[in-house]
């Protein structure tokens, strides 16, 4: 008998056992969460540095009708902007954001005139360069109802605007002939609500902004070279994203939002010179999360508009948390 | 008799319990997720028999640059006549062998070139009248369908392999010229008028004939390190004709009229040579050498056939292949013009998503 026991205990040693096990999750782990398993802030004493860069050329605009067209006459324009981004999470519900760029903008235009009477031309080429430290941000963000309690979470965040960049134009040679500003010359406080559900793989998230915009002053006229008092007209944003697990790893990103910004006032006065404007986007991406590393590249595609730009923005991101 | 109904039981115990210990299995022959993640390195040229593949890529170039007929850089954003140029491409192949596939293809293109605007001045003792020109060349539409079939060496492929491939591309696009859409904007303040007219030509994709294509590619792999090489050929069957638009300003009002006008084609020849590096299973990356070059062909101006010009180009293009699924892989280039010569010379970005199966394999 006992040797059948022992032939017994031998045989079931073999066998494979299976039984309910929990995974213990680590601080490492955590800071490996992706852009849809993550809380929607850092969790306390994470601190998470990344980099951006856009890039975004001049050739058709949304007019003022809300129709694409081209711009007509001999430009080119394009614009690159390299940020830097610093988050810290206080507590678990708390983040602090500190966010701010350097710019690279670039207009050249040419132009031929020709005199009818003597058939002499004169061809002006003026190419104006805006490079510098843009704005900054502030933020503090804060879950008002925790993702850890609940099915979703909801957050908000404010936001602080401070003018770093040069507003001016500046080196002005002539009307054509100066470096372009890279700043917008005002403060700006926006205060943004968001909501976010995660239903694995996927994760849905909406959120609503309102922004408004001090009073400042700057150059309008480089002819004229004098500051007047300006404000922009604020700003409404609002977006739906549904973002997807194609792997462990690699998150397919989806994002629809639309922004209203009202018309700006000089001196008081409605002006031509800043218009209202609207645009709904579509923005699709890729998000891989390498350990603790995240790359994205998305693309900003708008696709209704008015008095905006209609190129595809591209942005692409790169983060780490520490 | 009680000892060995205890030996029994035990027995009936322990073949349950061995029942959940899976020991080395053999993978079948035609396993489809073997297929589907199959790397760069160890892959065929053409696809699996059976394998379907859908493809969808999108171009963004920024055309800020060309090359002029003696093979220097003009630079046109400095002319402030740079412009971008969209590309979106579609293709689906199937895997009748392992040996042959057949494919379908097709795009969609929409660019706008501008030319410098002119102003024309006149200045009299009682008058200033100004006339500004913009001119803007817009291209929009879907190309001509390309249908082909390729066929690869009869062997499995380890390290070595050879293919070719032919089609026609249909000239099922919308090729045809269509009516400017020039406007004119005059506007006049006491002594001082100001005409601004915006000329806008627009044309179609597609070549308007039927075409023909044949390439041969090989393909070698030493461990992680791939190179491939493919040769392209690409010639019209015969002539064309399309319309060319003529214009009258009266007034402010333009009317036109069109001109029918022949045409040949250009050959062009095309030759790829990449190199590829297999970092991990999922992930490949490449650096590939892509020229070609054009001859022949004419166009007619006005009843005189004037040749085409000769074209030549050289892009070097980094990218990398990038496995997400077993269905869907992503893959990128970026490409640098290098050298070239009467054509534009666009900085571009090239995306495309593949997405694989087997419809017929369970």
């Amino acid at each position: 008998m006992r040797k059948v026991i022992i032939v017994y205990l031998l045989i079931i040693l073999t066998a494979e056992c299976y039984s309910q096990t929990e995974k213990l999750l680590v601080p490492s782990d955590l800071k490996q969460q992706t852009i849809v398993t993550e809380p929607v802030t850092l969790r306390k004493g994470f601190f998470r540095a990344g980099l951006l860069v856009d890039y975004r050329v001049a050739d058709r605009f949304f007019n003022d009708s809300g129709e694409k067209e081209y711009y007509q006459t001999s430009s080119w324009g394009s614009k690159s902007a390299y940020g830097i981004t610093l988050q810290y999470g206080i507590t678990d519900r708390f983040q602090i954001d500190v966010v701010s760029e350097y710019l690279n903008k670039l207009q050249e235009v040419q132009t031929t005139e020709i005199d009818a009477v003597t058939n002499i031309s004169k061809v002006t080429v003026s190419k104006q360069k805006g490079l510098g430290l843009g704005d900054s941000h502030f933020a503090l963000k804060y879950q008002v109802i925790p993702e850890l309690e609940k099915k979703f979470s909801l957050s908000g965040r404010l936001r602080v605007t401070v003018p770093t960049g040069a507003k001016n134009p500046r080196n002005i040679k002539s009307e054509n002939q100066f470096d372009l500003p890279v700043g917008d010359g005002t403060f700006a406080l926006s205060l943004n609500i968001s909501a976010r559900k995660i239903a694995y793989p996927w994760s849905f998230s909406g959120f609503a902004a309102y922004t408004y915009n001090f009073n400042g002053t700057k150059i309008f006229n480089t002819v004229t070279q004098i500051e007047r008092k300006f404000r922009y007209g604020n700003l409404l944003e609002t977006g739906l994203s549904a973002n997807l697990h194609l792997n462990e790893w690699i998150v397919f990103g989806n994002e629809i939002n639309f922004y209203r910004e009202g018309q700006g006032e000089i001196e008081n006065v409605k002006s031509d010179l800043l218009p209202s404007s609207r645009a709904l986007s579509y923005e699709p991406g890729l998000i891989f999360q390498v350990y603790r590393f995240r790359v994205s590249e998305t693309v900003r595609i708008p696709v209704f508009g008015r008095n905006v730009p209609s190129d595809p923005l591209f942005v692409l991101m790169a983060q780490y948390v520490f | 008799m009680k000892r060995i109904y205890l030996i029994i039981s035990l027995i009936l115990i322990s073949s349950f319990l061995s029942d959940h210990v899976d020991g080395q299995k053999v993978i079948p022959v035609r396993d489809k997720y073997v297929m589907l993640t199959m790397p760069y390195n160890q892959r065929p040229l053409n696809l699996y028999r059976g394998q379907f593949q859908a493809s969808a890529g999108y171009k963004f170039a920024v055309r800020a640059q060309s090359f002029d007929s003696d093979g220097d850089l003009v630079h046109l954003k400095d002319n402030g006549t740079g412009s971008v140029y969209h590309y979106y491409f579609a293709e689906a192949k199937y895997g009748v062998t392992d040996f042959a596939e057949i494919g379908a293809e097709t795009n969609f293109l929409r660019r706008g070139i501008r030319d410098a605007t002119v102003t024309v001045v006149n200045i009299t003792s009682t008058a200033v009248e100004r006339v500004t020109v913009n001119k803007l060349t817009e291209s929009k539409g879907m190309g001509d369908i390309f249908i082909y079939t390729s066929f690869r060496l009869p062997v499995k492929y380890n390290w070595f392999d050879f293919g070719i491939k032919g089609g026609f591309f249909l000239p099922s696009a919308k090729y045809e010229t269509p009516e400017p859409a020039n406007t004119v904007k005059a506007v006049s303040l006491a002594s001082e008028s100001n005409t601004t007219i915006n000329l806008h030509y627009n044309y179609k994709n597609g070549y308007g004939v039927p075409v023909w294509l044949v390439s041969a590619a090989s393909k070698f792999t030493f461990r992680n390190l791939s190179a491939r090489a493919e040769w392209t050929m690409r010639d019209p069957l015969k002539e064309g004709q399309n319309i060319r638009w003529e214009e009258a300003l009266t007034d402010t009002k333009f009317s036109y009229y069109d001109n029918t006008y022949s045409y040949l084609l250009s050959r062009t020849c095309t030759f790829d040579a990449s190199l590829h590096y297999q970092a991990t299973g999922w992930f490949n990356v490449g650096l590939n050498a892509s020229y070609f070059k054009t001859k022949g062909g004419w166009t007619e101006y006005w009843g005189v056939k004037y040749e085409n010009p000769k074209k030549h180009l050289l892009n070097l293009e980094p990218g990398f292949e990038l496995q997400i699924s077993p269905g869907l892989t992503v893959y990128q280039v970026a490409g640098f013009p290098l050298t070239g010569r009467n054509c534009d010379a666009p900085f571009y970005l090239f995306t495309t998503i593949y997405y694989k199966m087997f419809p017929f394999l369970r």
